[in-house]
């Protein structure tokens, strides 16, 4: 993958490897389906799972109570909003495999920025990535390390694209 | 922001629980890990 340039009409534009694009609409779409069904198996009595613990975190982690509350009132609309992030990355790379590129409005550029950080969220609870040690999670998974690198990268160079308003004049 | 860097968290605003519950949705949308905890009154 290349990063994103922004291009005269405004869009934001990068090239990638149709596998970069399968593995981004996996990921999304496994974040989704993550947080879609968080409340039901949580209502079947599962075990909290870290990463949805941290995408859809306690409000009052002293009181379970007004925690409890708060999701009752938050959490749906959050997890529907999360997996509408999901869609919309999933749908923009649908021709990449095609086209050997993808192109965004800025409104899917947002959606791709919260998505990209769900994910990479998700990476890091579930192999303990909590600092900025560019070693950590690496002896546990080399490869899922990798793919949380390369994740930040594409959201680095989208947020360096959408800053990039000269080269629209 | 930089007390978030330096000890991982930081009180960002206080006020009434309506209000703050609604900054903590909002905040949750972008990823953060956003709490609350009530102020002694």
């Amino acid at each position: 993958m290349r990063h994103f340039e922004r291009q005269p009409d405004g869009a934001l534009r990068a090239e990638l490897d149709a596998e970069e694009a399968v593995l981004l609409q996996s990921l999304a779409g496994q974040v989704s389906e993550l947080v879609a069904d968080a409340a039901l198996r949580r209502a079947q009595g599962a075990s909290e799972d870290a990463a949805v613990a941290r995408l859809l975190p306690d409000a009052y982690p002293d009181d379970s109570e007004a925690s409890a509350e708060f999701r009752r009132f938050t959490e749906s609309g959050l997890a529907e909003r999360k997996v509408a992030n999901a869609e919309v990355v999933i749908r923009s790379l649908a021709g990449a495999g095609v086209t050997g590129s993808v192109t965004l409005d800025e409104a899917e550029a947002l959606s791709w920025l919260r998505c990209l950080t769900d994910i990479r969220l998700t990476i890091a609870s579930r192999f303990g990535i909590e600092t900025e040690d560019d070693e950590a999670g690496r002896s546990i998974d080399p490869l899922m390390r990798e793919i949380y690198d390369w994740l930040g990268f594409v959201q680095n160079s989208l947020i360096e694209a959408l800053d990039d308003v000269v080269a629209r004049g | 922001m930089l007390q978030v860097h330096l000890e991982g968290k930081s009180v960002v605003a206080t006020g009434s629980r309506e209000e703050m519950e609604r900054h903590v949705e909002a905040m949750h949308d972008y990823g953060l890990w956003a709490t609350l905890t009530k102020a002694d009154a």
